[in-house]
């Protein structure tokens, strides 16, 4: 009864002290707290891609359970489709493009709000704005400024006496306007995300070392080429994967806006393989257009994180 | 006290526990009790006019659900979300015991019950349906009804009397040579062209397969062998280019389904292809221009005056669906019913079986809202010139997969702008459907 009685607190504390010991061990809390982000992605993202790599090899349809191997001929079967070879054709022209656009726009914006002056923080609450609203309403608030019939943009540029009063510019209906529409869309939704992080960037850059360059007489392109660039570079690098990733495989623009017109000029592989794959009923085939990039995605990946880590200044 | 005891057997105490097993459950969870009644899951889209989802959804479903002791529950989504839910529900093998498409959806065929019962149900009850009902939900290859359709929704010829009255033609167009010339006519004197799309929605591809059956050209033959490379074709397609250039401008490149919509009751366009939502709007949001706006039938073309469905509802019944029996009852009903849905909509759905709304031609000859009343009596023959996606055909797998991806919708859009000449555009559609063609009959739907 005694023996019972005095061991029962000594295995109490020796688990308290088991518990506080692994709390304090890093080689298990680490783990511990990167766990849930680890499954949720493997979950919500590693899980459905390695489905669309098994559905790109079969024969699966909307309508079917069952599937067959069928090896490359989905790859092979669209590829050979002219509506493929244009989607894909678009799909670099809207993601340079954009991309060219956003890191241009975010680094004067963000060299402008690292400035001091008045009311900072208001055009810093409206620059984040499209990266707070939801990307959808959004997007169909420009479907209505660029609307055929009642766009502000047109409206603007008849009072303004820029086009005549019954002229009006087909944003959505002519291929270049068309383009240019969902690229300018594209960069206003990105442009927040990568002020954020360029912004952060200079911010970490030693104040010093402008200082010194400033008593050396340096004009403010030196600054900018010669300190600035180089010591952001592994910032901009990480912005500007997001921005690349983003682009090839989004398609809620383009889906609201074009829904890939007019006659193909805006289709991109991200639509051509929903409209594909979930509308027109061929898993297989839709899995097949969505993964064609991925081999040079994971290339861009591999290689924008290379430089950024080569041009880490420690 | 030991007879008492032996009174109780062995066999009472496991009578007692059962009965406590059965009855305890409804005394502890009275929900789980009350599950027992019957359930129906529907999903179908945001109608166009929104009084008939009042009706459907707080009247009519209500009364059924009473009727037959079933708890029915009805959930509303936008049409353009009904591909991506079904992929989900399927994907996830559970879901709703009807799924209402607003077109034929054969691509789902080995995932939905056969619907052949429904039909001889109804047919037995009310008549044949209509012809179009049956190429929009049977499968002639695999001898399935993969759909059932109640009703669908005519896609008549919106014009502007105002304006065709101005060229001499006050009773609008009577074939698509006189949307042509008047159209010219029009678009000259007033600076207002034709709206007709040739974009990539929905509107367009009825539009341009509406022309192509006028001129004797389809996807496929009546057997469902392709035949879009077609001498018929390259005239409906050059067609097109000449109704461009001469009466319309590049905004219809860009339109979305509602955008002939917006455009009409704007006063922009002076005539499009629609359903009569174009009507229904106008008398509510601008009485003056909708006096303006006018109805008429189908328009002959060169071999056939034809005019496509604008929505086809077809109802399926996933194979994993909880209440197919309640599922197939609440169609058969709502067939015999359909007099309701079809004033309810204010004329939109049309019936498939012609017999449940016997005063169809006398209800839509003197219409309250209409200007004038009768404006809406074009529509008493419709179901003689209304077709089906895949005409002569039935609406297959393949012919699903061809107007989802437009490829009909870009081969004409194409052409018009130039950016192809109407051989090299129907040769590229062609390849395209070829394709499509092979992969489905690869896969037997076909």
């Amino acid at each position: 009864m005694k023996l019972v009685q005095g061991t029962a607190p000594v295995k109490v504390a020796s688990r308290r002290v088991t518990f506080a010991h692994l709390r304090d061990r890093e080689e298990w809390l680490g783990p511990l707290m990167i766990a849930p982000a680890i499954l949720y992605i493997v979950l919500v993202v590693g899980f459905p891609f390695f489905l669309a790599i098994y559905y790109s090899f079969s024969d699966i349809t909307l309508g079917s359970r069952s599937l067959g191997f069928v090896g490359l001929k989905n790859f092979a079967a669209v590829f050979g489709n002219t509506n493929f070879r244009t989607a894909l054709w678009n799909t670099f022209v809207f993601a340079v493009g954009s991309q060219l656009l956003v890191l241009v726009l975010a680094n004067m914006l963000a060299l402008a709000l690292l400035k001091d002056f008045r009311g900072k923080w208001f055009f810093r609450l409206l620059i984040l704005l499209p990266w707070v609203a939801p990307i959808s309403l959004g997007t169909i608030g420009w479907l209505w400024i660029l609307d055929s019939t009642y766009s502000v943009i047109n409206w603007t540029l008849q009072a303004l006496r820029i086009i005549g009063p019954k002229a009006r510019l087909i944003w959505l209906g002519v291929p270049y306007l068309a383009m240019g529409s969902i690229i300018t869309v594209h960069v206003w939704r990105l442009l927040p995300l990568a002020t954020v992080i360029i912004l952060a960037g200079l911010s970490s850059i030693p104040r010093d070392i402008h200082d010194a360059a400033q008593v050396d007489g340096a004009s403010f392109w030196r600054h900018y080429f010669q300190i600035t660039m180089p010591l952001l570079l592994p910032v901009a690098m990480v912005a500007l994967l997001f921005g690349v990733v983003f682009a090839f495989t989004d398609m809620t623009v383009i889906y609201v806006l074009t829904r890939g017109g007019p006659y193909d000029t805006t289709q991109v592989l991200a639509s051509l393989a929903f409209f594909t794959g979930v509308v027109g009923g061929d898993t297989a085939e839709g899995a097949a257009i969505s993964l064609y990039l991925f081999p040079l995605l994971l290339a861009v990946a591999i290689a924008f994180l290379r430089i950024a880590r080569r041009s880490e200044v420690t | 006290m030991q007879k008492k005891q032996r009174l109780i057997s062995r066999r009472e105490v496991i009578k007692a526990g059962a009965l406590a097993a059965g009855i305890g459950p409804a005394i502890i969870i009275p929900g789980r009790a009350r599950a027992a009644k019957k359930t129906l899951k529907i999903l179908q889209w945001v109608h166009f006019v929104p009084v008939y989802d009042e009706w459907f959804n707080k009247k009519y479903v209500k009364e059924w659900g009473d009727k037959n002791d079933t708890e029915v529950t009805v959930d509303n989504i936008g049409i353009a979300g009904l591909s991506a839910r079904a992929a989900g529900e399927i994907s996830a093998q559970k879901g709703h015991d009807l799924f209402l498409f607003n077109w034929p959806p054969p691509i789902y065929e080995e995932q939905v019950v056969d619907m052949k019962d429904v039909y001889e149900e109804c047919q037995r009850k009310h008549g044949k349906p209509i012809d179009l009902a049956i190429k929009s939900t049977y499968n002639p290859k695999t001898k399935k009804y993969f759909g059932f359709s109640p009703s669908f929704t005519p896609d008549p010829v919106n014009y502007r009397q105002d304006l065709f009255g101005q060229v001499g033609m006050p009773t609008g167009p009577k074939s698509w040579d006189d949307v042509r010339t008047a159209g010219k006519q029009i678009k000259q004197k007033t600076g207002i062209p034709v709206g007709i799309g040739l974009a990539q929605e929905i509107d367009t591809g009825m539009a341009m397969r509406t022309i192509m059956y006028a001129f004797g050209a389809g996807e496929q033959d009546a057997n469902g062998n392709i035949a879009l490379n077609s001498k018929q074709t390259l005239e409906s397609v050059k067609f097109v280019k000449a109704l461009f250039e001469e009466t319309m401008t590049p905004e219809v490149f860009s339109w979305d389904a509602s955008s002939n919509n917006r455009a009409m009751i704007a006063g922009q366009i002076s005539l499009a292809l629609n359903a009569i939502s174009i009507t229904r709007t106008a008398e509510k949001d601008k009485p003056d221009i909708s006096k303006q706006i006018q109805l008429t039938k189908a328009l002959a073309g060169p071999v056939r005056a034809i005019g496509l469905e604008h929505v086809m509802d077809v109802y399926t019944i996933w194979k994993f669906a909880e209440n197919i029996e309640g599922a197939k009852k609440f169609l058969v009903d709502y067939v015999t019913n359909f007099r309701q849905g079809f004033i309810a909509g204010e004329f939109y759905d049309f019936p498939c079986f012609p017999s449940t709304v016997p005063d169809l031609k006398k209800l839509i000859a003197n219409d309250p809202k209409a200007h004038p009343a009768d404006k809406y009596k074009v529509l008493e023959d419709v179901l003689e010139w209304a077709t089906n996606v895949g005409y002569p055909g039935y609406s297959n797998a393949a012919i699903d997969e061809i107007f989802q991806t437009w490829v009909i919708n870009v081969m004409f859009a194409k052409a018009a702008a130039g950016k192809a000449t109407p051989e090299e555009a129907i040769k590229e559609a062609e390849a395209a459907s070829k394709r499509i063609f092979e992969k489905w009959k690869a896969k037997g739907l076909v």
